[in-house]
């Protein structure tokens, strides 16, 4: 059923993309309409329809944004992040790591494309979407290769070639998402190339990529996999630590969203330590995209807002509250979840370390929302930004129906 | 029965009640100044019950149910102790508000100085009459507090007659005088001192054995259970509270400075209340520990010897800076203290000699009661009488004051043990304790002891003589008082009664031994040493050669240095600690941690130089080294 949806959201996206050229408008509407088709797919499996669900929200917003201002690409673009959308909905279906190969590699080649966006006739930022692809491409093949040797060091049981595929795919993540000490082209890129698809980038791009990594990893798994957990400790301690900390200084909006960003990752990437403890490896996942779905709101209207210069402060507020992790705002359950999960693995370091970087963090989200808070105008920012703060108040009751989903999106396998 | 031993401990409280309130609203009144009759009938209660105690209840224990569930009741036990013990207690404390009734006439704080009086005695009332350890420690956070209250009565600090030592002396960094206020002070923070290990080592018997009745805990089994460390530690905690209550060393700074209250409350605090209450309790403990039953059980005979050791040594301290002394009150304080040292020693002696140590003991503190409440009450008159704090006085004077005289001849020969008043036959007894038990611990406690008793009674014919016969000048202010002279008469009177029983034996348990004793070669020969030294003394009060040893003694050998300078030298140090940690934590809050995130910030963003070959150079060349270390697997 949602194969067959899929495949008829992409030619709908295809024929829309096409169709742009005579008029932009036709674009948006097929865009909205193949998200609806697999909305309405996702009804036959009701486990995974709240993933579905927010994942379309996040994707409709993220198309909405790509519409705030003309660009040169008008059209394809809204056809891109659709195609982005799609891919992240069935990322969660598949259990083939061929799929989930080709998933990765889909929901990251069209932010090449999106990087070059300019409005307002200014010429396109080359310099900062050649440092983007640039990193993106080395990301890709590390984590491609990485993939490639853990399906076959996990076939033959070589422990050797599985640490190194261990590590070339954890790199390949890391660079692709943003982690530090890989991080360098994230401050450059968000705070110089256009805000618009940067709220794309920002946000929606990096659900596949957790999810693929978790799907490829259990597919694989060796007895050698608990030694190798540190690693991933070690690259989410560096990137809290450079994400939060560098942010404190920043002044410019996206390059605070920049460290933000890089921050976001450090705790998302932890979670893959809990990845050998079999009853918290659940409750893992399920922060980690809880953390990922906050990111996405939350990047995706900040970065809209930008170039609005501000949008409504209430709204502002809570989103950056919602990054603090002020309960009961998701942002609160997300960090609890993976807080949870750590303690319950023994990491209680590593838990200790992330609400140390929580801490740090305050000062720069209130930074973000003064930046960006002024007097409620209607418009298709506040909308967005409304819809962003909406879903962020979906947890005022304990969302442990969350974790059911999650382990749906990785247990399905 | 039931309403009897309630009214004992609440008549003093409730009639007190009326001129503390009163005096809140219409201080110095007439109206108001008529009040402490009542308060004086309200310790007249309780001394009219606490005699129908003596006379007439059987010997045994009276339970009020408290907290039954837990084995805690309000439990009075009535037995040879108790019975006489309260009767002084009630008896000294009545004939002092009798005379308080004149001495305080002008005073501007009538009602807290009523109430405290009252509260002071029914506290220690309840501290004689409680067999159980949480409702004595309600009597005995009582005396402490009223002790607080009294002792710094003229908190004013205005007055330089209720100061003690030379107002503006120093000696080095010291300051050798004290205003009401700190000695107040001084007091209560020492007992709390005290009180703390007190209360923990309270809790730690309940907790042990589930009871907290004296006369009911089976104190061999649970010595026996703790061992020879706990045994220790535990009985050392508990008697912190009677070391520092009673002065002993080195706690005893606070009674010296307690001479600031008025004369009033030192006799009563020097006689039947709050000192006494610590050897009273180490004499009701080992009356019913049975000691001298439990040399089997190791470490009884430990403490017994550090109680020994620490009671006679500070006898000997202060006999020796009542020696140098020249104020009037300070060197019955000292004197004070020595009494209280030999009890302790002589109390723990009956853990080689028997019970009769005990009771030896206890005849000493009753007769030391009466005659030492009559030194404080003649001391208040005088001082009253010539304005002056320090020993001044001649013959003439004691034919002014006859009555006061007299009573201070009869006090100081009964008190110093010359034959053949009442000390006599009590100390003649602590004479033949201390040589027996010579023969187990050594000769040191009677050494000590005998020490003690020949300095012991010159100091208090030194009183008689500095006082009355050999006195510096003095001015006299005569106002014709009635009601002192008659409340000393009184007291003094009482350690004829005590004589009277010593001589014809009519007690059952003490005196026909006293007699033996007091009829012994031995006594008789310490009894003319002890009069020898008296009457030498009498004529010879001061040795002015002797004055710089006599300053170093009457500078209570400098261990003021440990209240006013040692120990606050800590406190100063630990504040200074914790004032340098604050700042401490100031500067990290404040710019530590700031400056060093801002650094550590520009740091991580100095990264972004724009340059994609530097980026590169980075990121590869982690990539490559995090591929290089998981390589290592392969070797």
């Amino acid at each position: 059923m949602l194969d067959f949806s899929t495949v008829l959201a992409l030619v709908i996206l295809t024929v829309g993309a096409a169709c742009s050229l005579k008029d932009v408008r036709i674009s948006l509407a097929t865009s909205l309409l193949a998200l609806a088709i697999v909305l309405a797919a996702a009804v036959s499996t009701p486990q995974l329809f709240m993933y579905v669900l927010l994942v379309i929200a996040i994707g409709v917003l993220t198309v909405f944004s790509m519409s705030v201002k003309e660009n040169q690409m008008s059209g394809i673009d809204y056809a891109l992040v659709a195609l982005i959308t799609v891919i992240t909905v069935y990322v969660a279906y598949t259990s083939d790591i061929a799929f989930v190969l080709a998933s990765f590699v889909i929901a990251s080649v069209p932010t090449y494309a999106l990087i070059f966006v300019s409005t307002d006739g200014k010429p396109p930022h080359v310099d900062v979407a050649i440092k983007y692809i640039a990193f993106m491409v080395l990301a890709t093949v590390l984590f491609i290769i990485g993939t490639l040797l853990l399906v076959y060091s996990s076939s033959v049981k070589d422990t050797a070639l599985y640490t190194l595929g261990f590590v070339m795919l954890i790199l390949g993540l890391g660079m692709e998402v943003g982690c530090a000490p890989m991080h360098e082209w994230v401050p450059d890129v968000f705070s110089a190339a256009d805000p618009l698809p940067l709220s794309v980038i920002a946000s929606i791009t990096k659900i596949v990529p957790f999810i693929a990594a978790y799907k490829i990893l259990l597919l694989t798994s060796l007895p050698q996999l608990s030694n190798l957990t540190l690693f991933v400790a070690f690259i989410a301690v560096i990137s809290m630590f450079t994400g939060n900390i560098g942010a404190l200084t920043a002044k410019e909006t996206g390059r605070i969203l920049a460290y933000s960003t890089v921050a976001n990752m450090g705790y998302i990437i932890a979670t893959l330590a809990v990845i050998t403890s079999k009853n918290f490896l659940y409750l893992a996942f399920a922060g980690a995209l809880l953390q990922l779905i906050v990111n996405a709101f939350g990047k995706a209207s900040f970065f809209a807002s930008i170039k609005t210069d501000g949008c409504s402060r209430p709204l502002m507020y809570v989103l950056a509250l919602s990054f603090i992790g002020l309960p009961p705002l998701m942002g609160f359950w997300s960090k609890f979840f993976i807080l949870t999960s750590l303690v319950g693995a023994g990491l209680v370091w590593l838990a200790f370390l992330l609400i140390v970087n929580s801490a740090i963090s305050i000062p720069y989200y209130l930074r973000i929302a003064r930046n960006l808070a002024k007097d409620t105008v209607p418009g298709k920012v506040t909308a967005i930004a409304l819809v962003a703060s909406a879903a962020m108040l979906i947890t005022v009751l304990p969302p442990n129906w969350f974790i059911n989903i999650a382990k749906m999106v990785i247990g399905g396998v | 029965m039931n309403w009897e031993i309630v009214l004992l401990f609440v008549a003093p409280v409730i009639c007190s009640l009326p001129i503390a309130f009163y005096w809140v609203k219409e201080p110095g009144s007439d109206r108001a100044r008529k009040l402490p009759m009542l308060s004086v009938f309200g310790l007249f209660i309780s001394f009219v019950i606490a005699i129908h105690i003596l006379l007439t209840y059987p010997n045994g224990t009276y339970t009020i149910p408290w907290l039954p569930e837990y084995n805690i009741n309000f439990v009075f036990i009535f037995d040879y102790l108790s019975k006489y013990m309260g009767a002084l207690t009630a008896f000294i404390a009545f004939m002092i508000g009798l005379y308080g009734l004149e001495y305080m006439k002008h005073d501007y704080r009538l009602g807290w100085y009523w109430f405290f009086f009252n509260m002071f005695t029914a506290s220690m009332l309840l501290v004689v009459y409680s067999d159980n350890l949480l409702m004595l420690l309600i009597g005995w956070e009582g005396l402490g507090l009223a002790s607080w209250g009294l002792i710094g009565h003229w908190f004013r600090d205005d007055d330089h007659l209720s100061y003690v030592g030379v107002v503006g002396r120093k000696v080095g960094p010291l300051k050798m005088y004290w205003p009401p206020s700190y000695g107040g002070w001084r007091a209560i923070s020492t007992i709390r001192i005290g009180d703390m290990p007190m209360f923990f080592a309270v809790a730690a018997i309940y907790a042990l054995t589930g009871n907290l009745n004296i006369s009911q805990i089976h104190w061999g089994v649970l010595f026996t259970k703790i061992g020879l460390a706990g045994t220790v530690f535990l009985m050392l905690c508990f008697l912190m509270g009677p070391f520092t209550k009673s002065a002993q060393l080195p706690f005893s700074e606070w009674l010296m400075t307690a001479m600031t209250g008025p004369t009033t409350v030192s006799a009563l605090l020097h006689s039947a209340t709050m000192v006494a209450a610590g050897t009273y309790l180490f004499i009701r403990l080992s009356w019913y520990i049975h000691p001298w039953a439990l040399h089997a059980v190791p470490g009884v005979s430990v403490l017994y010897y550090i109680v020994l050791l620490v009671g006679l040594f500070s006898a000997l301290y202060g006999a020796s800076v009542a020696i140098g002394c020249l104020e009037r009150k300070v060197l019955l304080a000292a004197s004070t203290m020595s009494s209280l040292g030999l009890m302790f020693g002589c109390a723990a002696a009956s853990y080689w000699y028997g019970k009769l140590a005990v009771l030896i003991a206890f005849w000493y503190l009753m007769t030391h009661a009466f005659a030492k409440a009559t030194l404080f009450l003649v001391a208040g008159h005088l001082i009253h009488a010539t304005h002056d704090r320090f020993c001044c006085g001649d013959l003439n004077l004691a034919k002014k004051m006859k009555t006061a005289f007299i009573a201070t001849i009869i006090a100081t020969i009964a008190l110093g043990g010359l034959p053949p008043l009442t000390a006599y036959w009590v100390k003649a007894g602590m004479d033949t304790v201390m040589h027996h038990i010579a023969e187990t611990v050594g000769s040191l406690p009677l050494d000590l002891l005998l020490i003690t008793s020949l300095l012991y009674s010159a100091f208090l014919a030194k009183f008689l003589s500095l006082n009355f016969w050999k006195g510096d000048k003095y001015h006299l202010h005569l106002h014709g008082e009635k009601l002192m002279p008659f409340a000393y008469a009184c007291v003094v009177s009482m350690v004829f009664l005590l004589l009277y029983r010593i001589l014809t034996g009519t007690d059952p348990l003490a005196e026909t031994h006293l007699l033996e004793y007091g009829l012994d070669k031995d006594s008789f020969i310490v009894g003319l040493g002890v009069t020898g030294t008296y009457l030498f003394a009498l004529v010879v009060p001061r040795i002015r050669a002797l004055s710089p040893i006599g300053t170093f003694l009457g500078d209570r050998m400098y261990l003021p240095a440990l209240n006013d300078f040692i120990v606050p030298s800590i406190g100063w140090a630990i504040s200074k600690l914790i004032e340098y940690t604050h700042k401490a934590i100031d500067w990290f809050c404040h710019f530590g941690l700031p400056d060093g995130m801002l650094g550590i910030s520009r740091r991580i963003r100095a990264i972004q130089v724009g340059y994609m070959r530097v980026y590169m150079k980075i990121a590869l060349a982690f990539v490559m080294a995090a591929i290089v270390v998981s390589m290592l697997g392969w070797l």
